[in-house]
């Protein structure tokens, strides 16, 4: 079918598409992500196609097996997913394929190979929905990715798609902006600004053109919630931008995606173009008269240039430098026009927000932080990977319910949270609501939602030098603040962990963590000093004691430490004499070794190696 | 033009709309400290950071640098206090750790006080002993020659300024305007035997037909001629015996 011109038009082929489709006839969801892809996806999904063909298996006849998008627990994958049985299987091969469709889809019965089992407690899950990873979660953002194949309009579509369009193509520009504001919908790049608040300024500019753009430069290591929207779903992108372009009078819209995203670009391209076929996009949408469509720019992935300014000259053709941002941006921003810029996820959130009202919306989340949040949970947790949940969930329930708990019974120390300009939560605030105040009060923030949990054998000033590190190495260079007192910090924090701190040090990171947060000219430099400034008020005493004690609590800083075999524990096999790159372990066989520290490069090896726990770091 | 008043300090002053903080202040009298400003050069300003003052603003308060920020209805700025001194003191310690061989900020810096320098000094790979990586080199030749003969390379504590690949340029014509114009004089530019050295490359001078000093470089004589329609032959002479 061609364009649709009218609002009953889509109603009705939403009805065909649906009137095609037999409920319950098994499909087969094979995860498509990057992720998955790279644990070899691709084969899995070709084993069940040569398979479905070969049987002549009645399966789906519309939808046949399908690819989606990131399920966000990429490190199970290759996921293969279920319907109507709502069965999850794990690390899928292409030697499972033929099983899995004997078994499962025939007989409906389960493989208890393939299905989760909880590391704590042995418990055996396929329900999708019963695993504790997704349990938890409450899907909005992430509503439609793993369900839907992201490259078939259809698919959006069916799944409600382009209804919150239809909505708002019934309100009056003024009123879509309001259900914006009342929502609470506040913007998830980072700063949390109230996006409502931020239409209505740009609004209030007098101007015959304006723009509408979505940052997906996503540049903090680690997260990866953006690409998995714009991979999986890039159809609630485009329609949460066409919802803000009708609500702010804009024509043109720009997305900003960074290059070393492919298949985001390639599923984004592909999703533009079925908009436009479908008259979603374009001249008079749906038939309103309403023109807008949607430009991709894509980003070189300086970390910088994910800055609102910085990435406005960089699809202007200039160079990708913040400027100062005194004239804000819905007032003069790109090509000097009113222009709003948005993230990937605060769009994403837009059509669901229009549909279920700014009501519903607001009843999930805390006061000042309202409905879900994207988190990418990473580090040293067994479940990792990207979830949704209502704003205000506690750390907590973050690291045990849902991430599993810390990773081989060891104790749980800090999450980092917030990004590379984020800061170190200890232990004793797990209980602190997540949201974008509390974390900020405490000394971190939201930032994109990286979530970066860490054990007992983390050192915090380590943690904060590899920060800071990322950031010299990120600065653009502009500011004198961020281009020359970042080295200078990573000079102080060396000094610290190589055992040469004095007493001076950390004072004289406490006043550079001032210069920045004061002097600097772009987000990158003012939030700087997190990482550094959380560490030393929640963990002084581990910086004291690399100062003044020159030890290295956590057993990390390598010139701070030592290896010694504990000659107890020692059965004398000679593994580690046999492993060590300098041959300083010495000993006789069934007797305990001993090290020769003089000679030790504190390389690790021997302590990996030892299956007795004989070597010990101290 | 439409005026507006703005208070600095305590006292209150007219000012053109969408003048910046730094130019009413220094009309009047009042010193704010400045590196990467000049106020011919349109996008200049905005990087060094030692004109940072206390911007209050609807019962906010930021600082901001007054060499690029615009006078509002209801501003009061405030260059004198305690914060203002410790963050420009902080900024051009900064600058001094980085270039211990500058006059320009060494000065600057005493101003302020003290000026030993805590910092390790920094011993960088190349050749930038006196710049600070203030743009304001590349923004003349852009904004004011209008020739893009250099740019800012590299990023982080590596910024500086460069031509295209570090090679000589051959849109440069030498007419010295970014070496004048560089607050610490990091720029060398040598005169010798009618041949003037910038950036890597030598200019052949012309020489006044009057008193015989080589004034100005060939190559920019014929991007005037060429850019203007200026005759050439105004050029025979210096502008001393014109
Ligand atoms: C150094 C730096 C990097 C940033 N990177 C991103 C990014 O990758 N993605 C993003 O959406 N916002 C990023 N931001 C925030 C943007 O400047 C901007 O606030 C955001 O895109 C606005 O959208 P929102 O209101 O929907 O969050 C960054 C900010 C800074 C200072
Ligand atoms: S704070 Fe850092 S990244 Fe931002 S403009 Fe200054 S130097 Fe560039
Ligand atoms: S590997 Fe362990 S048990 Fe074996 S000799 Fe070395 S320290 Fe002893
Ligand atoms: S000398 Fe060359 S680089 Fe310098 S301002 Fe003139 S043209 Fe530009
Ligand atoms: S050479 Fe001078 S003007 Fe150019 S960036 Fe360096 S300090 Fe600034
Ligand atoms: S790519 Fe498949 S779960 Fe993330
Ligand atoms: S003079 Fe204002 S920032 Fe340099």
């Amino acid at each position: 079918m061609g364009a649709i011109n009218t609002i009953e038009q889509l109603e009705a082929y939403r009805q065909e598409i649906a009137a095609g489709i037999k409920a319950d006839l098994p499909t087969v969801l094979v995860c498509f992500g990057t992720g998955c892809q790279a644990n070899g996806a691709r084969p899995v999904a070709e084993a069940f196609s040569d398979i479905i063909e070969e049987q002549g298996l009645e399966l789906n006849v519309n939808i046949g097996i399908k690819t989606t998008g990131c399920h966000g627990y990429c490190e199970n994958g290759p996921l293969v997913a279920l319907q109507p049985q709502g069965i999850l299987y794990l690390k899928v091969k292409p030697e499972d394929v033929a099983e899995i469709v004997e078994k499962t889809i025939r007989s409906g019965e389960v493989i208890e190979r393939l299905i989760y089992q909880d590391k704590t407690t042995s418990d055996m899950v396929a329900e999708y929905s019963e695993i504790p990873f997704y349990k938890h979660q409450h899907r909005i953002a992430l509503r439609n990715i793993g369900a839907i194949d992201p490259t078939n309009i259809d698919d959006y579509i069916l799944a409600g798609g382009y209804s919150g369009l239809v909505k708002a193509l019934g309100m009056k520009p003024d009123d879509i902006i309001t259900e914006i504001e009342d929502s609470g919908l506040r913007g998830r790049g980072g700063g949390g600004f109230p996006t409502g608040t931020k239409w209505r300024s740009c609004v209030a500019v007098d101007s015959d053109v304006r723009y509408v753009m979505c940052n997906c430069d996503e540049g903090d290591p680690g997260a990866f919630m953006d690409r998995s929207i714009m991979e999986g779903d890039p159809h609630s992108v485009i329609e949460g931008m066409i919802i803000g372009a009708l609500a702010m009078g804009s024509h043109t819209g720009y997305v900003y995606i960074r290059d070393e995203y492919p298949l985001a670009v390639k599923n984004l391209t592909s999703a533009l173009e079925a908009a436009r076929e479908k008259g979603l996009l374009g001249e008079s949408i749906l038939g309103s008269g309403f023109d807008f469509d949607i430009k991709i720019s894509r980003g070189g992935g300086a970390f910088v240039c994910g800055e609102s300014s910085a990435l406005m000259r960089s699809v202007a053709g200039e160079v990708g430098e913040p400027r100062a941002k005194y004239i804000r941006s819905v007032e003069r921003g790109l090509y000097d026009k009113p222009t709003v810029l948005n993230n990937v996820e605060t769009w994403a959130n837009v059509p669901e927000i229009i549909m279920k009202g700014a009501e519903w919306y607001a009843g999930l989340g805390t006061e000042g932080s309202k409905g879900t949040k994207v988190f990418s949970l990473v580090g040293k947790v067994n479940n990792t990977g990207l979830v949704e949940v209502p704003m205000g969930i506690s750390i907590r329930e973050l690291v045990e319910n849902i991430g599993g708990g810390v990773l081989n019974g060891k104790k749980f120390k800090a999450v980092q949270t917030g990004g590379p300009s984020g800061g170190c939560i200890p232990e004793r605030l797990s209980d602190l609501p997540v949201d974008f105040d509390s974390l900020t009060e405490a000394g971190s923030m939201m930032g994109s939602g990286g979530i970066i949990v860490m054990d007992e054998e983390t050192c915090m000033v380590d943690v904060a030098k590899y920060f800071i590190n990322f950031l010299v190495e990120e600065s653009c260079g502009k500011c004198t603040p961020c281009r020359d007192g970042l080295p200078r910090m990573l000079d102080l924090l060396t000094d610290i962990t190589e055992g040469r701190g004095g007493e001076e040090h950390v004072a004289m990171l406490e006043e550079l963590c001032d210069l920045l947060t004061w002097g600097a000219l772009c987000g990158l430099g003012t939030s700087a000093a997190n990482p550094v400034l959380s560490t030393i008020k929640y963990f002084r005493d581990e910086y004291d004691a690399h100062i003044f004690d020159k030890k290295c609590p956590a057993g990390v800083c390598k010139e701070l430490i030592t290896y010694a075999i504990d000659p107890e524990a020692c059965t004398g096999c000679r593994l580690c004499a046999k492993n060590c790159p300098q041959e300083c372990i010495t000993g006789e066989r069934k007797e305990p070794h001993v090290i020769d520290t003089a000679e030790c490069i504190k390389c690790g090896l021997c302590r990996d190696v030892c299956t007795f726990d004989a070597v010990r770091i101290s | 033009m439409e005026k507006i008043s703005v208070k600095i300090d305590g006292r209150t002053f007219e000012a053109a709309k969408d003048q910046c903080i730094l130019e009413v202040a220094h009309e009047n009298g009042i010193y704010i400290p400045s590196l990467c400003y000049n106020s011919e050069v349109a996008s200049s300003g905005g990087s060094c950071r030692v004109c940072l003052v206390e911007a209050h603003q609807g019962g906010r308060m930021r600082l901001v640098t007054s060499c690029n920020y615009p006078v509002r209805k209801g501003l009061e700025v405030k260059t004198d206090t305690p914060l203002v001194h410790r963050i420009r003191r902080g900024v051009l310690e900064l600058l001094m750790a980085r270039v211990p061989d500058s006059e320009a900020i060494r000065e600057m810096a005493a101003a302020e006080g003290p000026t030993d320098v805590r910092f390790r000094l920094d011993e960088g790979e190349y050749d930038r002993y006196k710049c600070i990586a203030c743009a304001l080199c590349t923004n003349v030749c852009a904004d004011v020659v209008g020739v893009f003969a250099i740019g800012m390379v590299n990023r982080g504590a590596d910024k500086k300024p460069d031509t295209p690949y570090g090679k000589p340029s051959d849109v440069c014509i030498g007419c010295g305007a970014c070496a004048y114009a560089c607050p610490t004089g990091a720029i060398t530019m040598k005169e010798k035997d009618g041949v003037r050295r910038i950036w890597g490359r030598d200019f052949d001078m012309v020489t006044c037909s009057v008193c015989g000093t080589p004034y100005i470089p060939q190559a920019q004589v014929d991007w005037i001629v060429r850019t203007t329609g200026k005759d050439r032959s105004f050029f025979d002479k210096c502008p001393d015996h014109r």
